[in-house]
């Protein structure tokens, strides 16, 4: 039973690591960028599908993880492993500080401080010019020789985003998870339980933010530099974007949402330049024509209601 | 993904040049309290609309700084057709008009489609609006950034106690407090404002009495606009117009009208000050991290009030 519902995850990861394994340096790329962007994605939709929290300030954890590694190296504090194993830690910690705050809110109040925490992280990093090198981040061989070959760098990628969503999907399996759902659906029925539904958000926004680390130490094996537009708000909306493409309450809708959100950004950008415009209407279009999300759009259901408002039919 | 990122466009306490760190004289003090007045004013305008388009709709634009930029840019881009003195103030007329053309064209393209759904459709919708706004603002003027001449009459010094301080920046207060009178005015004393009240508290009802709420909507929504476009256009003699602008000026406008108390335009007044100001004395006393001190007002206010200063709790 945990077999077949490990199935379609396990031939993703399976595809992923042939991809590494095969493809040349250019698509390689490509796949590194899939593969960071749907754990930073899966990490954030432990908070925005799992737990109901629009979270608006990923990009802060993400961008420390990174940070962690690129300062590490440039101060000549710790060496690869070392930071990369402590990022999570860290950017645990950081969520949990900015968790203990902004879970005191709710809905708009929850995002736009978010938002406000991103905007904080990213302002540091480019005031402490004597740590982080300011606006112009921190470039150079942060990672060891066999990781900044492509391939080897590939692999790791996959391999360390393949563990870390598995972990992830427990998390997503266990008690813990299921709290969080029903948290999502009545939070105060919850609570009526005897549940202290602020510490298990506390939790679930920590973890999250761990998770967020990793998927920037991951940037950093892909890019090899850290840089203030990591911790940007506007970076903050990709990972929703992509869960919200995918699916948020399918556990590996994140997954399929980053890829085709990269492919997509890919082909468009070959076409024309104005890939925001393009981003943007694309976005504008779903959130108006399908008020489920774009995972209705590939349910049937979608399409007649769509159908039956342009038409201005009443529902059958 | 590469975006066009200027830094911290957020505008800078507007200290005389050249001047370092100075003696805490009373003037000084007076100088530095107008200099952290002029970046609330700025704040003022841009988080007012958000805060009253959020009490009437409950709904949080994130495109509202693209308005701010917009305003910049118009003032900016007009400067060749309407040059000189008499062409300063009908820039300052056209751009905020053209802003609140265009906030009222999207709210009833956009977001008057939105208002009944969630709070993460409603900020996807306006995220995708914050994109193509932005992209178009690029398509249009480029991205190479643009100055404005502050007009003669406002150019040059006032002596504050033997302090020189710019004229031109105790304009931009002076119409802040103006824009921000003549808008509690609007509120408290017009049918319209009494309409605003009422669709707050119950847009059916309201409705029902023959009030016609969707255009209240779009006539609300575009007075946000326009208060937006006003910061833009005001603040363009201050400051590079440039990429950018519009998610920089967006999250400090945001953390004032938390901070105020969303939905309460007094309370965004109230947000505004407090940060300019925290920030004007944050630039005397620790000049390489004054832009981190909006954040720990911020957080040191929630800590005590989770909504706001002046807000209800949600």
């Amino acid at each position: 039973m945990i077999l077949r519902r490990l199935l379609p995850g396990l031939a993703l990861a399976l595809l992923a690591f042939l991809g590494a394994g095969l493809l040349g340096p250019g698509e390689l790329v490509v796949l590194n960028n899939v593969v960071v962007l749907a754990l930073f994605a899966v990490a954030t939709n432990l908070l925005l599908g799992t737990t109901g929290l629009v979270s608006f300030g990923q990009a802060c954890f993400y961008g420390v993880g990174g940070y962690t590694v690129a300062i590490a190296w440039y101060q000549h504090w710790a060496g690869f492993w070392v930071s990369a194993c402590l990022a999570p830690f860290i950017g645990g910690f950081v969520a949990f500080l900015v968790g203990m705050l902004v879970l005191r809110s709710r809905r708009w109040f929850f995002a736009l401080l978010t938002m406000a925490f991103s905007q904080l992280f990213f302002t540091i990093a480019q005031k402490a010019y004597d740590i982080t090198q300011g606006d112009s981040g921190i470039f150079g061989a942060m990672v060891p020789d066999w990781m900044a070959d492509p391939r080897g760098g590939s692999l790791f990628i996959v391999a360390v985003a393949t563990i870390s969503i598995l972990l992830l999907w427990l998390i997503d399996r266990s008690p813990l998870g299921l709290t969080l759902r029903a948290i999502r659906d009545n939070q105060r029925r919850v609570a009526g339980l005897g549940v202290n539904t602020y510490a298990v958000q506390l939790l679930a926004f920590t973890l999250s933010g761990a998770f967020c680390a990793i998927a920037g130490v991951l940037t950093v094996v892909n890019q090899q530099a850290a840089y203030p537009g990591m911790l940007d708000w506007v970076q903050s909306g990709d990972p929703v974007l992509v869960s919200v493409i995918g699916g948020m309450y399918s556990f590996l809708g994140p997954v399929v949402g980053a890829l085709i959100y990269q492919l997509g950004h890919d082909v468009i950008v070959r076409i024309t330049t104005r890939w925001q415009l393009a981003l943007g209407l694309v976005l504008l279009a779903v959130v108006l024509l399908f008020p489920d999300g774009l995972a209705g759009l590939f349910r049937a259901e979608a399409w007649q209601a769509l159908a039956n408002r342009v038409l201005r039919r009443r529902p059958a | 993904m590469c975006r066009e990122r200027a830094g911290d466009g957020r505008p800078e306490p507007a200290t005389t040049r050249g001047s370092g760190l100075r003696p805490m004289t009373l003037g000084g003090i007076i100088v530095q309290l107008l200099s952290g007045l002029t970046s609330a004013a700025i704040l003022f305008l841009v988080a007012a609309g958000i805060t009253l388009i959020f009490g009437a709709m409950r709904i949080i634009n994130v495109a509202h700084g693209s308005f701010y930029m917009y305003g910049a840019y118009i003032m900016a881009s007009a400067l060749t057709l309407l040059p000189g003195q008499a062409g300063f103030w009908l820039r300052l007329l056209l751009a905020p008009a053209l802003v609140g053309v265009l906030g009222a064209a999207l709210e009833v393209l956009v977001l008057r489609r939105i208002y009944q759904r969630e709070h993460l459709a409603q900020l996807l919708a306006t995220f995708a609006l914050f994109y193509i706004l932005a992209d178009l603002a690029q398509q249009i003027w480029g991205n190479q950034y643009r100055t404005v001449p502050v007009p003669p009459v406002l150019a040059g010094h006032t002596s504050i106690l033997g302090h020189a301080f710019p004229l031109y920046s105790l304009f931009v207060i002076a119409i802040a407090v103006l824009t921000g009178l003549a808008v509690l005015v609007l509120l408290r004393v017009t049918m319209f404002g009494w309409s605003v009240r009422a669709a707050v508290e119950d847009p059916e009802l309201l409705a029902a009495t023959g009030v016609n709420v969707k255009r209240l909507s779009t006539l609300l929504f575009a007075l946000g606009a326009v208060l937006a476009g006003i910061a833009g256009a005001v603040v363009a003699p201050l400051q590079a117009v440039t990429t950018g602008m519009d998610a920089s000026i967006l999250v400090a406008a945001f953390i004032v009208s938390i901070l105020g108390g969303l939905g309460s335009v007094a309370g965004a007044a109230i947000g505004s000050v407090i940060i300019g100001v925290f920030q004007a004395f944050g630039v005397q006393l620790w000049p390489q991290w004054s832009s981190t001190f909006v954040y720990i007002a911020m957080i040191l206010v929630l800590a005590f009030r989770p909504s706001g200063i002046l807000g209800q709790a949600e």
